[in-house]
């Protein structure tokens, strides 16, 4: 598909899902983010690191803006009002946390500027980065309006892992050169598997047969993964229950207290990921 | 598998490298399987890899041509996983604590088998690391799957790849194994064309 993909349904991917767009999937990973369940951990985020090679580029250069954290936990302090009279930049009372990883968008904004086609859309409604071709010219990520998108600044191989750190480095996926785009694939080595796995002994990928590393490892279940084309799988039933559909600019609820919504839906990039809001009660 | 007999492939090897217009009358030839494949040219270069020196100088071709023992006797986990596997010295040892004992390589065998060791095999087909290929899958297609095709002669299966394994000693690779190697039998057999399918 691929290259060809992009070719047949290069008017389709730019119009995104208002004429259409790409409908023959055979999955639809999606996720749903409950922000009231989420606690600050990063374990996600260094699950993350563990399970997807993710280079350590060290102090200065995070600080640069280099960090190869594909998945983040994003800080608010949205209520600085909590304790009057003191100025902190980080005060200790009212922040809270975003998880952000790749939201895998139906209608990326990623995919369409790529020159080399190295990002495109699998037929699992993964926005997919193929490292051979991407000659890194960083078109992609100045395109995410999510800034998910991290590029290989070094050869951090060279001392991300010193030896016998390199013996953790996980064979399934490959260790990313200089110049090259990298991004969340939603643990695509784990869904391979399976998907093999289902196939070998007949019958379909179930609900809870494949998890990303950051949802595996979340303390408190504030992670939710699944087939978003099953009807039965939990995610599908999440989404529904907070009335957010796929393919539309803005989800019309019944119910004002619903707390589901997807991240910049209005720019048209139709993302997979849900997020749940975060309800406090401020008076307390 | 007639399109993939070794000496057809070489043949149109030599033909491609002589002259395109032959090639495409070739092809043309009803039944030579070419014909699915536009522009399938072998690709050019050596494709012959380096000798791989092994600990104990293997001979395949008395294990399988001779005694014509499956290839997946010994390299079991084929059928079953990404990769084929080397068998455990046991598996060795469950015919050669009787049969060829005699011989140097089995004396040499036996010494790594009492003092607990497995002999130090070295890799010959060896795919970059950013490329995902299953043997499982493809011997599923090829050998389980494949209507007329039976494991007796999985040889010829594991022979697309690997060449004539049986009329080599220790293993060499011959074949390119190159991104156009897989996307030429993958367009002919249609395999997926996804990216993500292979390149991880």
């Amino acid at each position: 598909m691929s290259l060809q993909n992009i070719l047949t349904n290069w008017s389709q991917y730019r119009k995104g899902h208002e004429q259409g767009g790409f409908h023959d999937y055979e999955h639809m990973w999606g996720m749903a983010v409950d922000l009231n369940k989420c606690i600050g951990c990063n374990a996600c985020s260094v699950a993350c690191y563990a399970e997807n090679n993710l280079g350590i580029v060290g102090k200065d250069r995070f600080e640069k803006g280099q960090g190869m954290h594909w998945m983040r936990i994003e800080r608010y302090w949205d209520e600085p009002n909590l304790a009057p009279g003191v100025s902190e930049e980080f005060p200790s009372r009212g922040a809270s946390f975003l998880p952000m990883m790749c939201q895998q968008c139906n209608a990326a904004t990623c995919e369409p500027v790529c020159p080399v086609a190295a990002t495109y859309h699998t037929p699992d409604g993964l926005n997919a980065q193929v490292y051979n071709r991407c000659i890194g010219s960083r078109y992609c990520s100045n395109n995410c309006p999510y800034r998910l998108r991290y590029f290989n600044f070094y050869s951090y191989y060279d001392w991300s892992w010193p030896e016998p750190l390199n013996m953790q480095l996980n064979p399934d996926l490959s260790v990313r050169d200089k110049g090259v785009m990298e991004k969340c694939t939603f643990c695509v080595q784990r869904i391979r598997v399976a998907k093999d796995t289902a196939r070998r002994e007949d019958r379909k990928v179930a609900d809870g047969d494949v998890y990303p590393a950051c949802v595996q490892t979340c303390p408190t279940d504030a992670l939710v993964f699944g087939d978003m084309l099953d009807p039965e799988s939990s995610v599908t039933k999440l989404w529904k229950a907070h009335q957010v559909e796929l393919g539309k600019t803005k989800q019309h609820k019944d119910n004002e207290e619903l707390r589901g919504y997807r991240i910049f839906e209005g720019l048209n990039t139709d993302p997979c990921v849900m997020y749940l809001e975060r309800v406090r009660e401020v008076e307390v | 598998m007639k399109r993939y007999s070794n000496r057809l492939y070489e043949g149109l090897k030599r033909i491609s490298l002589g002259s395109a217009a032959l090639l495409v009358v070739f092809a043309a030839v009803p039944g030579t399987g070419w014909a699915e494949v536009p522009n399938a040219v072998a690709p050019k270069g050596a494709h012959a890899g380096d000798d791989v020196p092994q600990p104990i100088e293997f001979p395949h071709d008395v294990h399988a041509k001779i005694n014509q023992i499956n290839c997946m006797y010994c390299h079991t986990y084929a059928r079953r996983s990404k990769v084929a596997g080397i068998p455990p010295t046991s598996k060795c040892m469950g015919c050669h604590t009787i049969i060829a004992t005699d011989k140097e390589r089995i004396k040499k065998l036996t010494e790594y088998w009492e003092s607990n060791q497995s002999p130090p095999w070295k890799k010959v087909h060896d795919v970059p690391d950013y490329v995902h290929f299953t043997h499982e899958k493809h011997l599923d297609r090829f050998l389980f799957s494949n209507e007329g095709m039976d494991v007796e002669r999985v040889s010829e299966v594991c022979a697309f790849c690997h060449g004539e394994v049986k009329e080599m000693t220790v293993a060499k690779k011959v074949k390119s194994l190159n991104m156009g190697f897989c996307r030429r039998c993958h367009e002919a057999n249609d395999g997926p064309s996804d990216c993500w399918k292979c390149h991880k």
